[in-house]
């Protein structure tokens, strides 16, 4: 019995899924990366602007990814201070800039070498203050 | 004592006497002064004033007598020049003198040495006619006949520049003293006159005083009538010839007195000249005079008529009384002498023993400058005792100045020309003023060395007063002088770079600043504070290029930067920091921004950029103190 001759996959439609599954991939890393930034509503510091000025940035609040270069310092009450690295993919990457993080996250265990999502504070002095901390 | 001892001591001393005298008068020439016996010869007084037979009470002599006593200037001064043979030490006005050493003897004697021999024709004829007149005045053969000769041939000899006109002075003297006989002769021929008149006076007054042939009255009283008129009448007779009488006896008195003072007046003149001459050492001319006037005043009394120091000046020179006779046995004593003098001095030259030459011809010089032995005396062989002379003068007068080296360079070359030359005297000299002023040299070596001012100075001053002129002495002054003018050269530059703080510059030339502060505590204090300083900065340099010879121009910048810190204006360490900033510029960048917005109190990014300049530069100190700083000021408290 003769075959019935098969229809051939038509190029068009290769080339449609292709750029759907990119589509899906490129979406979904997007996707991905929005939902793991807890402070996506929060701007990034502006890294270039706080090392020639911090003290024009002082009241605003923004978002810090960075990885823990170095614990500065600790004192009793529960607030250290780290030098952070930053790490959010921006020609600053790899700036090391202090941290203080106040005695409310006493109980967080930070360690040299961990990447956390840091809302801050620019407080007196230029310094950032965490806010919020979230471990990436 | 035998009689030829008492003759032969007798003959020493008069030579000594002669000499001694001579000498006065070569002094008293030197000195300026004229020989001034006559002043102090007796003036003519009467006879009858002179009855103690002294001539001293005459009024210029008594005055130099007082003067003398009161310590004023007299005949040749307070004292009488006095010669010792023995040591050629001539005394006079409380000075002495070397006759050997003295300016104007030597300015005198030089000039004779160099002077040509008195040969000429006219010198001939001078001396021959001085001879003629002495053999014509000689005792043993004088005529008045010879003395007219004699006398006429002075002027003769007086027309001679070498006889400086003496002759005519004898010659005058000559003739005033026969004008003074011819006086006396006259007067005696006035007395005899006198003497005549005065005995037909005596006659004259006897006969008037006989009585009158007239009878006398034999009435008594008749007859004293006429006694008193006869009396009355011979009175009258004879008082004119009584006061005649009178008149005439004081005529014969006069001129008796005149006759004696005209004879003692004539003698002191020409005593006087021959005095002059023998003091002028004219012997010649002193012979020629005495023997005139032995002829002239032929009484027997030669005693010179001297008073006071003349007097004295020849008793205690000759130890008799000065006659006329002492004088012509003195310059005949001289004459001799000196020919003896001058065979002496021919014979040692011969020889080659210049030194005994020389002072051979010295003192016979001294006596005899005229005699005709000095006179013809050759130039060629005076000047080989001049040669003597200059060099044995230049050796005095080394070795008074203290110039040891010419004395020894002298000594030399007088034992070269002269055998009998002595010269322990000048080598013992130069030798103890070499060793002395050697070890005071070393001593200021030794104080220069260890720095000490005080004993340089002493020694090199001691040093100095016994040899002025030594060559080590000259050497090590003037090493000291030259290292002082460098040492005050070095001083000055050292306080221009202190003030200016060119430390590199004091750094650099170190050792010549170390050698200058040597004797300045103070100064050294200042030097060693610099200099420690300088090394710091060598130091922290040194370590800077090794650090970036290794590539790690941060590290470089940072050692250099910590020198800079503390010496700022060192300009080699500020080239080596502008030039490892250009190598290291991201580091010093970050620090830099870090300090700046750390004076601003910008905690925050000062902080970071201390982070960031750790992170270029782990090891950094800057960085680390930085982040330290800031730390605690976040953290207070920590």
């Amino acid at each position: 019995m003769p075959r019935r001759a098969s229809t051939p996959t038509h190029p068009v439609h290769i080339v449609i899924v292709f750029l759907l599954v990119v589509g899906a991939i490129v979406g979904g890393w997007f996707v991905a990366a929005r939902v793991g930034d807890p402070y996506r509503t929060i701007p990034s510091l502006d890294v270039t602007a706080y090392l020639e000025n911090a003290n024009s940035l002082r009241g605003s609040t923004f978002k810090v990814r960075g990885g823990i270069s170095n614990q500065l310092s600790w004192s009793p009450d529960g607030r250290r201070l780290y030098s952070i690295e930053i790490d959010d993919n921006s020609p600053n990457d790899g700036t090391l800039v202090p941290l203080l993080v106040p005695e409310q996250f006493k109980r967080v265990n930070i360690q040299k070498g961990q990447t956390y999502y840091f809302e801050v504070e620019v407080i007196e002095g230029g310094m950032l203050q965490t806010k919020n901390l979230t471990k990436a | 004592m035998k009689p030829s001892q008492s003759r032969l001591q007798k003959t020493n001393n008069r030579c000594a006497a002669t000499f001694s005298l001579v000498l006065s008068v070569l002094f008293t020439a030197s000195q300026g002064l004229r020989a001034q016996a006559p002043e102090s010869l007796p003036a003519p007084v009467p006879a009858d004033d002179r009855s103690d037979g002294d001539a001293s009470p005459s009024s210029p002599s008594s005055d130099g007598s007082k003067a003398a006593e009161s310590g004023g200037s007299t005949f040749l001064g307070r004292d009488v020049p006095f010669f010792n043979p023995g040591n050629e030490i001539v005394s006079w006005d409380g000075k002495h003198w070397n006759i050997n050493n003295n300016r104007i003897f030597q300015a005198r004697f030089e000039k004779y040495l160099n002077a040509p021999e008195e040969t000429q024709k006219e010198d001939t004829k001078y001396r021959d006619i001085l001879a003629q007149i002495l053999n014509l005045l000689a005792p043993h053969s004088i005529s008045p006949g010879d003395i007219d000769r004699a006398f006429q041939m002075l002027p003769a000899a007086a027309a001679y520049e070498q006889d400086a006109r003496l002759c005519d002075s004898l010659a005058d003297a000559v003739y005033s003293a026969w004008a003074a006989q011819r006086n006396q002769r006259r007067l005696e021929a006035a007395n005899a006159a006198l003497e005549q008149e005065m005995r037909r006076l005596e006659w004259n007054a006897q006969i008037a005083g006989r009585g009158q042939s007239f009878a006398r009255p034999r009435d008594e009283g008749s007859a004293a009538e006429w006694d008193r008129a006869q009396a009355q009448e011979q009175e009258m007779k004879m008082k004119p010839y009584v006061r005649r009488q009178t008149e005439i006896m004081a005529l014969m008195v006069q001129n008796k007195a005149k006759q004696e003072l005209s004879e003692v007046q004539a003698k002191i003149e020409f005593q006087a000249l021959l005095i002059q001459l023998f003091l002028q050492r004219r012997f010649q001319h002193v012979l020629i005079g005495t023997r005139f006037y032995r002829y002239i005043f032929g009484d027997g009394d030669t005693k010179l008529k001297l008073g006071g120091d003349a007097k004295r000046f020849f008793d205690s020179s000759i130890g008799i009384p000065p006659t006329v006779g002492v004088l012509d046995s003195l310059a005949n004593e001289a004459v001799r002498d000196v020919r003896e003098g001058v065979q002496a001095f021919e014979y040692l030259l011969d020889k080659a023993e210049l030194e005994s030459a020389t002072k051979r011809l010295a003192e016979t010089f001294i006596i005899g400058e005229f005699l005709p032995e000095i006179r013809t005396l050759p130039r060629e062989k005076k000047r080989q005792a001049l040669v003597f002379s200059q060099k044995a003068n230049q050796l005095i007068s080394a070795i008074e100045v203290k110039d040891y080296a010419l004395a020894e360079k002298l000594v030399t070359e007088l034992e070269i020309i002269a055998k009998d030359f002595d010269n322990s005297k000048a080598l013992a000299a130069v030798e103890t003023a070499r060793t002395v002023s050697t070890m005071h040299i070393a001593k200021a070596r030794n104080a220069a060395v260890s720095g000490d001012r005080a004993t340089l100075e002493a020694e090199l001053k001691a040093a100095t007063e016994i040899w002025p002129r030594n060559p080590a002495l000259a050497e090590f002054t003037t090493k000291i002088f030259d290292q002082t003018d460098l040492q005050q050269q070095a001083l000055s530059d050292l306080e221009r770079l202190i003030s200016q703080k060119n430390y590199r510059q004091i750094f650099e030339d170190r050792l010549r600043f170390i050698a200058a502060v040597a004797l300045y505590p103070e100064r050294q204090n200042q030097l060693q504070e610099i200099l420690e300083m300088m090394q710091k900065i060598e130091a922290a340099m040194i370590r800077a290029d090794e650090i970036a010879r290794r590539g790690d121009y941060a590290g470089a910048w940072e050692s250099a930067e910590l020198a800079f810190k503390e010496f700022p204006d060192d300009a080699k360490l500020n080239q080596l920091r502008a030039t490892l900033t250009t190598k290291a510029a991201s580091f010093v960048e970050s620090l830099s921004r870090a300090r700046e917005l750390e004076e601003r109190d910008q905690l925050g990014s000062s902080l970071a950029w201390y982070l960031r300049a750790q992170r270029f530069y782990p090891p950094s100190q800057f960085a680390r103190e930085g982040v330290e700083r800031l730390v605690h000021k976040i953290l207070p408290g920590v």
